[in-house]
């Protein structure tokens, strides 16, 4: 494994293009990003803008059609295994066994990451206490809500301590006093050195992260805290931020 | 935060998949209901429905024909009804004749080479003439038949009638019969239960197979394995066992139906049969995981399995024997994996074999397996489609 404990940046990519076989689609378009070690960097963009098409690069669960990708120090693909056991991703639909129970789910993604039993009752105990799942430990997914279900997908991003996750859309259709509690609870993780990328098309969701990054036809249109991106453009909001940008690009072009 | 460290093959990532497969078949009533019921149903209606007309059922003439002439005062009568026979057999398209040796015919019949063996004695013509003339003779034919199929039988003797009685006009001669493997003649369900466990091994196994391994596609789960150190070898492995167990359950139940239900004799060992049943189920798990790399979702999936059976079971000597098909299609034959699976249930069922007799089709079976694995490993996917 070639990766520095020390390096900076979680996530390092450099002109990263993605374009789809089918149809021809550059769905990501030289995508530079940085994103620090321990911070909470939001992408955010409409839908089909390239953000989960990004995000599975990172992963690598998507091979680039060109550029660099570096995560944790290490080079993308190369190190595919080796980063693998050291990040989380919760994608943007649930990706979990609706016929087996919520501790069947967690306990099988915790065994493919190498997670002992005790360290896994230990863990899950913890997991499902701030995810407030405690009482469902038993209850087939099939039988959830979706907000459930999302805290569920959630836990198995989550059981095998990872040092960068990834919740892609990991906020949609939960009610708002949920939202506020999992806004709590990334703080409270990212306070302990853990670095989480989500990304939303919710623009004002962004807003808690340290650092937004817009993203539009798969290109980083603009990038910086939420505060300070506001103040650049002037705006009230993020969604502000968005509009004026995107506005900007279409009389530009 | 601790860096984990992966290795390159962790049979404990394997087993998580194995289990967590496991685990949602127990779920699943339809699925389960569909590996206990289907064997016993499908055996039945098989059981009882198979057989037929067949033709160029292989068999071996011994003509030892010397041939007979009589000579009364001035009129003389000769008579080589052996060979007139002989032609006969071999213009009738019930049979494929081969001449030679009736002992070698005798074992020939015992390893399967033919289904039968008929002798012309040397006095057959003598005793058709005598016979003739009012005299007290016997004339008689030797037939070693394999009675394992009725409708092979049935195929050979009646070929032999028409051609004895078309060469010689006569109707006064005899067949001796003599029933290979024991002399047992088989019920409908015992002669069709070898080919039936074929058909529904390959049938069922696949179908299963193929549906399980659509779910994980369908639940959207794939994109996130591919996230975490799982391995498409892994995967592949853990999805190998879990099937395979599913597979010697199917087995097991077949066979229960088989011979505790409906009291079909298994002349062979039981533990080589069920090897053998076991060692073709997992070709066709292997087969099942190949395959499933090119469907997209459990509809595909579920059309795979009768693409693959339906074939195979015409191709395969399931309703009729293979050497009854034309011959440009016969060496297609050999490549279905249920031509082989139905010798080896054939061989240990009816006639009594033992793995020396059946050393070819096991190293054949095994060498499917070896290869479908290949295959699936070959395709398997490791991310998602670009």
């Amino acid at each position: 494994m070639g990766g520095s404990a020390l390096a900076e940046y979680a996530i390092e990519t450099e002109d990263l293009v993605k374009v789809y076989r089918e149809g021809g689609i550059r769905a990501v378009d030289g995508l530079n990003l940085r994103v620090k070690r321990g911070e909470i960097y939001a992408l955010i963009g409409a839908n089909g803008s390239g953000k989960s098409t990004a995000v599975n690069m990172i992963t690598g669960a998507l091979a680039p059609s060109s550029g660099k990708v570096r995560v944790l120090g290490m080079e993308m693909p190369r190190d595919r295994h080796a980063v693998s056991a050291n990040i989380g991703v919760a994608p943007q639909e649930y990706s979990l066994y609706s016929d087996l129970t919520v501790e069947q789910n967690v306990r099988f993604f915790a065994r493919l990451y190498g997670m002992g039993k005790e360290d896994f009752e230990e863990r899950f105990v913890e997991v499902t206490r701030v995810l407030r799942l405690e009482g469902r430990r038993d209850t087939v997914v099939s039988n959830l809500s979706g907000g459930m279900r999302r805290r569920a997908s959630i836990a198995c991003s989550l059981i095998h301590n990872p040092s960068l996750v990834f919740f892609d859309e990991a906020t949609v259709g939960i009610d708002p006093v949920l939202r506020a509690f999992f806004w709590q609870y990334f703080r409270g993780l990212s306070a302990g050195g853990l670095t989480i990328v989500l990304t939303s098309h919710v623009m004002d969701e962004a807003g808690k992260a340290d650092r937004i990054g817009l993203l539009r036809a798969g290109k980083l249109i603009d990038e910086g805290e939420p505060q300070g991106l506001m103040a650049k453009h002037n705006a009230a909001s993020i969604e502000e931020v968005f509009i004026k940008l995107s506005e900007k690009e279409i009389s530009d072009e | 935060m601790s860096r984990q460290r992966v290795r390159g093959f962790s049979f404990s990532r394997t087993t998580a998949v194995t289990l967590r497969v496991l685990t949602q078949i127990s779920r699943d009533r339809r699925t389960l209901g569909m590996m206990v019921v289907m064997p016993g149903v499908i055996m039945l209606i098989f059981g009882f429905a198979l057989g037929g007309q067949v033709s160029n059922v292989p068999v071996l003439v011994d003509n030892q024909d010397a041939g007979y002439s009589a000579t009364a005062g001035t009129a003389s009568a000769g008579l080589h009804a052996g060979s007139a026979v002989l032609s006969a057999l071999e213009a009738n398209g019930n049979v494929k004749v081969t001449v030679g040796n009736f002992s070698a015919g005798r074992s020939g019949v015992d390893s399967g080479e033919y289904s039968a063996a008929i002798l012309i004695p040397s006095n057959f013509s003598q005793e058709l003439l005598l016979r003739s003339t009012g005299l007290n003779a016997t004339a008689s034919l030797q037939v070693y038949v394999d009675g394992t199929n009725p409708s092979v039988d049935a195929a050979v003797l009646s070929a032999l009638q028409t051609s004895v009685q078309s060469a010689s006009g006569a109707s006064g001669f005899r067949i001796d019969q003599q029933y290979a493997f024991g002399g047992v003649k088989f019920s409908g369900l015992e002669v069709s239960l070898p080919a039936v466990t074929a058909f529904v091994l390959t049938f069922l196994v696949l179908l299963i197979s193929l549906l399980t391994l659509a779910r994980e596609g369908t639940s959207g789960t794939l994109p996130r394995l591919y996230t975490t150190p799982l391995t498409a070898l892994e995967r592949l492995l853990g999805y190998t066992l879990a099937l395979l167990f599913l597979a010697i359950m199917m087995v097991a139940v077949i066979l229960v139906v088989g011979v505790g239900l409906f009291g079909v004799i298994v002349r062979g060992s039981i533990v080589l049969l069920f090897s053998a049943a076991v060692l073709y189920a997992f070709a066709h798990v292997l087969l099942a995981i190949f395959l499933s790399n090119f469907a997209k979702n459990e509809l595909q999936a579920v059309q795979m399995a009768p693409l693959i059976a339906l074939p195979s079971m015409a191709l395969g000597g399931m309703l009729v024997p293979v050497t009854s098909l034309p011959s440009w299609i016969q060496p297609v034959s050999r490549i279905v994996p249920l031509y082989y699976g139905n010798r080896l249930f054939q061989g240990i069922m009816l006639k009594g074999y033992g793995i020396g007799q059946l050393t070819t089709e096991f190293l054949v079976v095994g060498a499917m397996a070896v290869l479908f694995f290949i295959l699936a490993l070959s395709t398997v996917k490791d991310r998602m489609d670009a």
